[in-house]
């Protein structure tokens, strides 16, 4: 049963990663207009933004510690929050600042803080695998840690995806694979390119569990994650969890929605994961005002970040040589011992 | 005065002993693969291994590449030490997201703050009627994308050093080991792999390239099985009078552009033999590493690779496109 | 076994048992002749019927004399090489 703290946790989170969205939408729309034009203002190249994901972020990773890995797609923010990323260096490294989460190099697509053992990747369906690697490192070290895969309702037909599912399978790992299923892939319905109504149906032909959670309901998500999660640290293998929730802006930011139904964005807008959840925390008898108080410490966080982030300096031209590996070019040495390999073409 | 070491041992048997010896002083490295316990590596790159260290660490894996190759990425970034076996290097296809989007991309995009210390092992190269799909290096394609460093033994003492470095190196490594150099029964060996190999521990660092023969009048610069090709062509070659330097590079990346450069400056003449394809490839690159460096020291130049049509099946066919020691000595007497 | 001269003879202990055939092929040798060569060190690999095996030194010694170079094909029970003990 979710307890009160935990409520109030995940709200925080949620109402977080909702604002942080705003926020960068934005910023990000800044230089950007009326002409919109992708490598212009403070924050250039494609943004995906999560408003109307957080659910599946915070009632998944409420279950989690830091050692526990999560891989997420292109469109991590919600994750990432929720997961416990730094959120100042998060936000620097979005607005390509010297003192972001990959020194500027990675962008929104490409965040890792190994201190959270956090990382995403930008191609569909490929966290998946390293997910599945480190659910594989949990079960050789014998820890109790887990390893969660997000990935979209898009991402299910991508081998990559299907391949993960089979290996954790066999192997028995400790993985969760989470699907957000927001309905559209960029322009695609799911209905025109799936021909399984619910993702989590996948579960069966591997073997494992699957679960969907109708609706984009935090403590509904808690409720499955914390089955999935347990499972997969008692040893008993990995689930497919599957999450609806609700695409409440474009694809990328900029992108018009023109193949949208009008009332399928309303009905997006409609449903609201976070006002929901505020109506679990009243039962729970968190009154308004601490709500109110919860939801203000969630935005001056979000503000102080982007504030952060803004006054951070650039990376120095230079720094694009640097950073291409751990040790040296030459490995872990730069001389050749001496042996007289008396009966070789040496 | 350098210990003498009279033991020799295939390229194979080299290979294994590096990775056995890693196993059995650290409990993070494994092996993942296709074929790669019982059978013990269909071109015996983990022979004897399961029977050492059972299926927990010398693991047959779904044939799957992106799902092993990934989770290897996966279990790196978690500070293991895994080696992942693409049995032919011709199936990077099916896998190539894990390769160069993430085993090769994820230690630069995280500013380093993320490591992947990870051996990507690969059969590489022709010569026994495979066909296309079966008989490519692909060495351009995998030093190609930044990332990845990128090593080829041509003998079994390389092969020791170069395994042991690349298992202790942070960074992910591709290994490309060519199946004729194995010493395997039923894919004769040219003489040459097999070589002494001291029993201790030894590591060769990446960006060396090794003189094999020494020579003034032309430096081929070659890697892999066309080593030994190259060696041949240069003994028939120093009947006619002609004395050929013959330089191994070890690796790609990092690529020793000096020890290639000391022998144009040297020789003045270049000849650069490649089992890769001709264009956008090792050969291409080496010439026009030189020329950058060393554009007056050059004479002449030319290059010995497949031409660009996929590798064909029958005898003949094969034997057409993959250079032989005749093709590398034609092309140095062209320089001369 | 030796031939009176303290020679060992290097021979295949054990014939693969789900081998049907009596005939083997020298594949690849680890010692040269004059190499010395600890006891049950890998001389040589043979193959019978696509199976690989290795043969051991019988004793530690010097490989004095190699009798089926690599290619050769030999018999069940020959003689492969020589060793010279060490003295002791």
């Amino acid at each position: 049963m979710v307890t009160p703290s935990e409520l109030k946790q995940m709200y925080l989170d949620m109402a977080t990663a909702r604002h942080y969205e705003e926020r960068l939408q934005e910023e990000y729309l800044e230089g950007k207009q009326p002409a919109f034009d992708i490598s212009a203002g403070p924050i250039p190249g494609e943004l995906h933004l999560a408003a109307g994901h957080e659910a599946a972020g915070a009632g998944v990773c409420q279950h989690l510690r830091d050692d526990d890995t999560v891989t997420a797609p292109h469109r991590p923010h919600h994750v990432a929050i929720a997961k416990g990323v730094d959120l100042k260096r998060m936000t620097a490294e979005i607005f390509g600042r010297e003192t972001g989460l990959g020194k500027g190099k990675g962008g929104h697509m490409h965040l890792f803080d190994p201190e959270v053992s956090f990382a995403c990747s930008g191609i569909i369906a490929e966290g998946c695998p390293p997910a599945v690697g480190a659910g594989l490192a949990a079960k050789k070290r014998n820890t109790d840690s887990v390893a969660v895969a997000y990935l979209g309702e898009g991402a299910i037909d991508q081998g990559a995806f299907l391949e993960s599912l089979n290996f954790a399978a066999v192997q028995d790992l400790p993985v969760v694979f989470v699907i957000e299923d927001n309905d559209w892939a960029i322009s695609m319905p799911k209905d025109r390119v799936t021909d399984v109504e619910n993702g989590s149906d996948r579960a069966g032909g591997f073997d494992m569990p699957g679960r969907r959670v109708d609706v984009d309901d935090a403590v509904a998500v808690y409720d499955a994650a914390r089955e999935a999660v347990g499972r997969a640290r008692d040893r008993n293998g990995p689930t497919l969890l599957e999450i609806q929730v609700h695409r409440r802006m474009g694809h990328f930011m900029g992108d018009p929605e023109t193949y949208r139904p009008e009332e399928d964005q309303d009905a997006a807008a409609g449903r609201d994961s976070i006002e929901r959840l505020v109506e679990d925390l009243r039962a729970a008898g968190v009154d308004d005002a601490e709500v109110d108080d919860l939801r203000a410490q969630a935005e001056a966080r979000v503000e102080e970040a982007i504030q952060w982030a803004k006054d951070q300096p650039e990376p120095d031209p230079a720094a694009a040589h640097d950073d291409m590996w751990i040790n040296p070019g030459s490995g872990v040495t730069d001389t050749e011992p001496d042996f007289d390999l008396a009966g070789g073409d040496d | 005065m350098a210990e003498q070491i009279d033991r020799e041992l295939t390229m194979s048997r080299a290979m294994v002993e590096a990775i056995a010896t890693e196993m059995r002083e650290n409990d993070e490295v494994f092996y993942m693969g296709e074929d790669v316990a019982d059978y013990g590596g269909i071109f015996d790159s983990t022979e004897g291994l399961r029977e050492e260290f059972g299926y927990d660490r010398v693991m047959d894996v779904p044939i799957s590449e992106t799902a092993y190759l990934g989770a290897a990425v996966g279990a790196a970034q978690e500070g293991m030490r895994p080696i992942a076996e693409l049995m032919f290097v011709d199936f990077f296809g099916v896998a190539m997201d894990q390769i160069y989007n993430q085993m090769a991309k994820n230690t630069y995009m995280s500013g380093a703050n993320v490591s992947v210390p990870m051996v990507l092992t690969a059969a590489v190269g022709g010569t026994y009627n495979d066909a296309a799909q079966h008989s490519q290096t692909l060495y351009g394609t995998f030093a190609h994308v930044p990332g990845m460093k990128v090593v080829v033994p041509s003998t079994a003492y390389e092969a020791k050093g170069l395994m042991h470095n690349a298992i202790r190196d942070d960074d992910p490594v591709a290994y490309m080991f060519h199946k004729r150099l194995m010493g395997i029964g039923w894919l004769p060996a040219p003489d040459g792999p097999k070589t002494p190999v001291p029993e201790e521990e030894y590591t060769i660092p990446f960006g060396s390239a090794d003189v094999k023969r020494e020579g003034d009048d032309a430096t081929i610069v070659t890697l892999g099985l066309h080593v030994h090709r190259a060696l041949d062509a240069a003994e028939s070659l120093a009947d006619d009078g002609i004395d050929a330097e013959v330089v191994d590079l070890r690796s790609l990346v990092p690529l020793d552009t000096d020890t290639i450069v000391a022998s144009i400056e040297k020789t003045g003449n270049l000849v650069v033999v490649d089992e890769d394809y001709r264009s956008y490839g090792v050969t291409g690159e080496i010439v026009a590493s030189v020329a950058d460096e060393a554009l007056g020291a050059l004479e002449s130049v030319e290059r010995v690779a497949l031409p660009d049509v996929p590798i064909p099946y029958a005898r003949p066919l094969e034997n057409e496109v993959i250079p032989d020691a005749g093709d590398i000595e034609n092309a140095v007497k062209r320089t001369q | 076994m030796t031939d009176g001269t303290d020679r060992a003879a290097v021979t295949l202990a054990e014939w693969p048992d789900d081998a049907d055939a009596d005939e083997g092929v020298v594949v690849n040798w680890f010692a040269r002749e004059g190499a010395h060569v600890d006891a049950d060190a890998s001389l040589c690999e043979v193959q019978i019927e696509k199976v690989s095996v290795d043969v051991l030194a019988p004793v530690a010694g010097t490989l004095t004399e190699v009798v089926a170079a690599e290619d050769a094909e030999f018999a069940r029970g020959d003689t492969l090489a020589w060793i010279s003990p060490d003295a002791g």
